[in-house]
């Protein structure tokens, strides 16, 4: 956690009662966060925009919903657009996908934390919030494999703790966060 | 689960090209891991080497494993709005102008949901018998699933809600029926259509195109591969012929990507250069 670690990404995926705490983490960032924010957060299939829309209201930082094979650029977050899995290649590039759902879900959160993990290996941040399904358990204890740091939201101040629970089960997380606590680790990025 | 590394899917690739000259090589990285290590697992096989010996020995499962390479659309009628679009637009007014000349064309059919998708727009629009439809596979296994109507249950209501959102005007249940484990599609739907296999560079790709239906293909494929492919479909559409690519598909990365102009940007819409 020490900031003069040279971080390349945080990655946060989140469900049900993840959207105020993604509002908050967001609003909390400065114009100038020195790297990505990936966002892989569940979401309907059928609708395509909004989404953006509503979590630009307080973000400090550019949120865009990528194309295939876009580039990464520090101090804007990516949102996985509805009905694509977000993988990140290597060279700081999203790769989308349309392949099967995982978990129920596409985009699926342990679909981008695993290609996140194996990208940026030791160099990533993976955060789990709130939610109401597994999605995003097998894909934290991935990036912890690679050397990455892991954080849990407190399930004590989730909305729906299945996801962080799961998470947990999985992966013993080097920090169990409320919102505030993730937003002051991210702070100290630079 | 298997996992592949860099090294394991470089041998499977030259081991391809070795044994049947086909060059995954350009294929996008991750997703063609993923697709690999899937198919590991389908096929109870075990790593890199146990999948390169079968491929070696049993011609039969290089068939097979075409098929399952590629992947698949994900519902029928994805992005109702397209398909509204389509109905009230585009085929409601270039149809009627080119009876018995408008043919279209889908290059990568798997699973065929989007080949039945388009079928059932032009039969509520009575349009079947106005148009050419090429479907095309890069396996003959595809081909054999699209025509027996073979459809995955579980995609059912995702397609339901679709179509009613794409303004179908019949009921979707008239186009299924349903079995233990699968649905089975209405195969009168598709009895004029041409089925034919291309290889995966889509070599002797039919001409005079005037739509080419080609949606969330091009993201599986690497810069210098997609730029081969557009051209491909470049020359096989006739003069103002529109290609559809997936919404969150950009083509102008590349250099084949001038010879198309945008149409219709929410939809990924695109028209051939009149180059004159």
């Amino acid at each position: 956690m020490d900031d003069q670690m040279n971080y390349k990404a945080v990655i946060i995926g989140g469900s049900a009662g993840s959207f105020q705490v993604v509002t908050k983490i967001l609003s909390s960032l400065p114009k100038t966060f020195p790297i990505p924010v990936l966002l892989c957060l569940h979401r309907l299939k059928h609708v395509r925009s909004g989404f953006v829309e509503a979590l630009s209201l307080k973000s400090n930082i550019l949120i865009e919903e990528p194309y295939d094979k876009d580039q990464l650029k520090p101090g804007r977050a990516y949102l996985a657009p509805a009905n694509y899995h977000m993988y990140i290649e290597l060279a700081n590039r999203v790769a989308l996908s349309t392949e099967d759902v995982v978990n129920h879900s596409r985009p699926s959160i342990d679909l981008s934390f695993i290609t996140a993990a194996n990208a940026y290996r030791e160099k990533l941040i993976g955060i789990i919030l709130s939610g109401a399904n597994k999605d995003g358990a097998y894909g934290l204890k991935k990036v912890h494999d690679c050397g990455g740091i892991t954080i849990v939201q407190d399930p004590n101040e989730c909305e729906v703790k299945t996801m962080t629970t799961s998470a947990l089960q999985l992966t013993k997380a080097d920090f169990v966060y409320n919102t505030d606590q993730i937003i002051r680790f991210l702070q100290k990025i630079n | 689960m298997t996992e592949l590394g860099i090294v394991d899917i470089r041998e499977i690739i030259r081991a391809i090209k070795s044994f049947y000259n086909y060059d995954f090589g350009n294929y996008a990285l991750t997703s063609f891991k993923q697709r690999l290590e899937r198919l590991i697992i389908r096929n109870n096989l075990t790593n890199a080497e146990s999948l390169i010996k079968k491929l070696k020995d049993e011609p039969d499962f290089f068939d097979i494993f075409l098929h399952e390479i590629s992947v698949p659309s994900t519902e029928m009628f994805r992005d109702p709005s397209l398909w509204r679009w389509l109905r009230e637009d585009l085929l409601s007014t270039s149809v009627e102008k080119n009876i018995g000349k408008f043919k279209i064309w889908l290059p990568n059919c798997v699973s065929g949901s989007e080949l039945f998708s388009l079928t059932i727009l032009l039969s509520e629009m009575k349009l079947m018998d106005k148009v050419t439809i090429i479907a095309s596979s890069v396996s003959n296994k595809s081909i054999e699933i699209i025509k027996e109507g073979q459809y995955d249950l579980k995609k059912i209501e995702v397609s339901t809600e679709n179509y009613i959102r794409a303004n179908g005007s019949g009921n979707f249940t008239d186009y299924y029926r349903l079995d233990r484990y699968y649905a089975f599609r209405d195969i009168s739907l598709i009895h004029n259509v041409e089925f034919n296999k291309l290889n995966i560079n889509f070599e002797n790709a039919p001409t005079n195109v005037k739509l080419i239906l080609f949606r969330n293909s091009l993201i599986y494929y690497n810069p210098t591969m997609q730029d081969r492919i557009l051209s491909v479909l470049s020359n096989s559409l006739s003069a103002s012929g529109n290609l559809i690519t997936g919404i969150k598909e950009r083509i102008a990365g590349v250099s084949s990507s001038k010879d198309f102009e945008i149409v219709n940007e929410a939809e990924s819409v695109y028209k051939k250069r009149i180059i004159g």
